[in-house]
């Protein structure tokens, strides 16, 4: 069924022209709905390094919150108004120019706001105003505002001083962004809603936009002899429909792809195997609980597997004899020594002429480690142990084709969604939880982005999926033909 | 007391003691101590230990090692009435694979505080999903189990790409009481702007030690 229906979209494939799409992170997809309170004060600017000392020396913690793209100071003229607030109209009234008093400049102390600075730009009359700035002191959970209010009302301009009346201490609670923004429209939408933020042209969240941009050139539009995106996942679909048609798969393929000083070599090509049989006939009973298959037999364990037995292969005298010497030991261990059970287990042996080709080509460079940075394309997306599988593995760069939202352990949204449905949420590709990352995309046709509004991705998503959803409600289906969606890849 | 009450532990005990029999085998043939036996109305049916170092291969953990010796003798469809014991909680990889073989329970030692899938990172034991969730019992030989990681740890790696020099390491030997703290829900059971979606009622979760396995940089 898997493969029957991608031959039914066969028509739309050659129609429909695909891109690569950069998944999100599960940071990403939590940016702009997370924020934090903070505390705000407004100041003299002749001020505003005493008294951010003050801060400093007398609110510990004050630092332990990431909030460096947010400024320091902001000048009123660059504060939503919200921020400003109706407590500053009234400080401009003290603001009025009131040249008849001669009053020392020294107590002419009242906020410069845009209308004052416009209406005066020189600044020609003796009495003047100083500016003032905005100060963002610290997170509220930081430090309760009795604790607050008493450490600045002891300092100046905030004790009782020639500037005081002029700076009633006045602390204000306002909403900001808690984690940095990831282009420079967020931060100026940021900036605008909120307070003055910083784009710093990385992403904290996720792999650098200029990598992104590197990998996407490389396999979209491949240089000599190198293998591009659309070939490479042509050749997984073939692996796929292979085992299919041997009656062993479940429609899903794998091919890896080393790429060692801008030249690439296809490493390992996988099909699903999951319904292989076993060695030990008693295994291949036919009962219910056996319709999922053998997990070792999805496309990636046994792609990963491959490769595994190649560096085998290729490896130095060295490495192969440390490996001999462990495959020794656990003979030694009395551990079970079946290697014709343990191979039709685990199945990373070439089964489909494709995969054999592929196989015994010695084009690994030698000695390297696991996956390291290998390309890995997949018609599906993988499930959460294959996706975690990649992980151990330390692969560098994935592209699948298909999302798979009930099952899937790549994509990160779990609440909304750019360009298909949304999924578990794991984000397995970039978690910095656990200790490898790898970039990854989707492979999708131009239609299913960017031309959908974003209040419409819920139905069009829905639409979209429907029809297995529909599928996934009944329980009793046939799992190998009608609940694909359900299916772990 | 510490990981939640376990039913019947000397019973239990007496099936971790083998896993750490496992373990103790893995150090001694420089794989990572990692040790676990499948057992099935009361009978060992699978040992593993990892094999990653003999395959070249880093999904060859321990637990797949057992399911190879499980499957060489018996139909797929035992899994589901077996039950794991395992030195250290099973990976995210491991958690989503025996979940999907249908495993019955999954007891270990100490939390895998760096990938674990059964509540040390994630909750892939519990968390909504099409396949039948499944019960963790965890702190059984705990400390045992943590000794074997720390006295692997402290040697190097000479296979990772950029081995670390490890000279200044030194085994510790002290190891903090499990704190008794709310398991933090994973990012995956309750989105900031969701409510939470039921987990199923019938599943143990482990009360989390607040320290596990650090190795010290």
């Amino acid at each position: 069924m898997a493969a029957l229906r991608r031959d039914s979209k066969v028509i739309d494939d050659v129609v429909a022209k695909r891109h690569m799409v950069h998944l999100k992170t599960k940071e990403e997809c939590r940016l702009g709905n997370e924020t934090i309170q903070v505390w705000t004060v407004e100041l003299p600017s002749k001020h505003a390094e005493g008294i951010l000392r003050v801060i400093k020396d007398n609110i510990p913690g004050q630092d332990d919150i990431d909030l460096q793209h947010l400024r320091r100071f902001a000048k009123p003229k660059y504060l939503p108004g919200h921020v400003i607030g109706k407590r500053d109209l009234v400080k401009e009234m003290y603001a009025v120019p009131r040249a008849w008093e001669s009053t020392p400049q020294s107590v002419m102390q009242a906020p410069a706001t845009t209308s004052w600075e416009y209406s005066n730009p020189n600044r020609s009359r003796g009495n003047a105003r100083p500016s003032t700035l905005h100060l963002l002191i610290c997170p509220t959970k930081v430090v309760d505002l009795p604790r607050l209010h008493q450490v600045l009302s002891e300092h100046t301009p905030f004790c009782s001083s020639a500037d005081s009346w002029a700076y009633p201490l006045e602390i204000k609670e306002i909403t900001v962004p808690r984690l940095a923004p990831t282009s420079q429209t967020q931060a100026e939408e940021w900036s605008d809603d909120f307070w003055p933020t910083f784009y710093r042209k990385t992403n904290p969240f996720g792999a650098h936009p200029s990598s992104i941009r590197k990998a996407e050139n490389e396999l979209q539009e491949p240089e000599n002899e190198n293998i591009g995106v659309e070939a490479a996942l042509a050749l997984a679909e073939r692996a796929g429909d292979d085992t299919v048609r041997r009656g062993v798969g479940a429609g899903p393929g794998c091919v890896i792809v080393e790429r060692v000083e801008g030249r690439t070599e296809i490493i390992a090509v996988a099909g699903d195997a999951r319904y292989k049989p076993q060695a030990n006939a008693a295994a291949n009973d036919q009962s219910d609980a056996c319709c999922k298959g053998n997990m070792m037999g999805h496309a990636v364990m046994r792609a990963i597997g491959m490769v595994g037995r190649k560096r085998l292969r290729c490896a130095s005298q060295i490495v192969t004899k440390a490996a001999a010497k462990a495959e020794g030991n656990f003979t030694k261990g009395g551990l079970e020594h079946d290697t014709n059970a343990r191979d039709a287990f685990f199945s990373d042996l070439p089964i489909t002429p494709l995969e054999k080709e592929y196989f015994e080509r010695d084009n690994l460079k030698p000695d390297g480690y696991l996956c390291l940075r290998l390309e890995i394309y997949l018609t599906h997306e993988p499930c959460i142990m294959c996706s975690m599988a990649l992980v151990h593995s330390r692969v560098g760069r994935v592209i699948f084709k298909q999302r798979m939202p009930k099952t899937g352990g790549l994509t990160s949204e779990m609440v909304r969604n750019d360009s298909g449905p949304v999924g578990l949420g794991y984000g397995l590709c970039w978690r910095k939880e656990l200790n490898w990352q790898f970039m990854c995309w989707e492979y999708m046709t131009n239609e299913d982005e960017g031309t959908v509004s974003r209040q419409d991705l819920r139905k069009v998503s829905t639409e979209k999926y429907q029809q297995e959803e529909d599928e996934a409600d009944s329980e009793d289906a046939n799992v190998t033909s009608s609940s694909f969606a359900r299916m772990h890849v | 007391m510490v990981f939640g009450p376990i039913p019947n532990r000397d019973y239990h005990e007496r099936f971790m003691r083998k896993a750490i029999e496992m373990a103790e085998f893995a150090l001694a043939s420089d794989e990572t101590p990692v040790g676990c036996v499948f057992v099935h109305e009361g009978e060992v049916i699978g040992r593993g230990i990892n094999g990653t170092n003999a395959s070249l291969n880093g999904t060859r953990h321990a637990e797949f090692v057992a399911l190879a010796e499980i499957i060489a003798h018996h139909p797929q469809s035992i899994i589901r009435e077996t039950d794991l014991y395992v030195t250290v909680e099973p990976c995210i990889m491991c958690a989503s694979a025996l979940r999907q073989y249908g495993i019955r329970a999954v007891y270990f030692g100490c939390l895998n505080d760096r990938f674990g899938g059964c509540g040390g990172v994630m909750n892939i034991h519990a968390d909504p999903g099409v396949d039948r969730s499944y019960p963790v019992y965890g702190g059984l030989f705990r400390e045992e189990a943590i000794m074997l990681l720390r006295r692997f740890y402290v040697q190097e790696n000479e296979k990772a790409p950029d081995p670390k020099p490890k000279k200044n390491r030194e085994l510790k030997t002290e190891i903090l009481p499990v704190t008794v703290t709310p398991v933090p829900v994973s990012q995956n059971a309750t989105p900031i702007d969701t409510p939470p979606v039921g987990t199923p009622a019938a599943v143990a979760t482990p009360v989390l030690g607040a320290q596990e396995v650090k190795i010290k940089k």
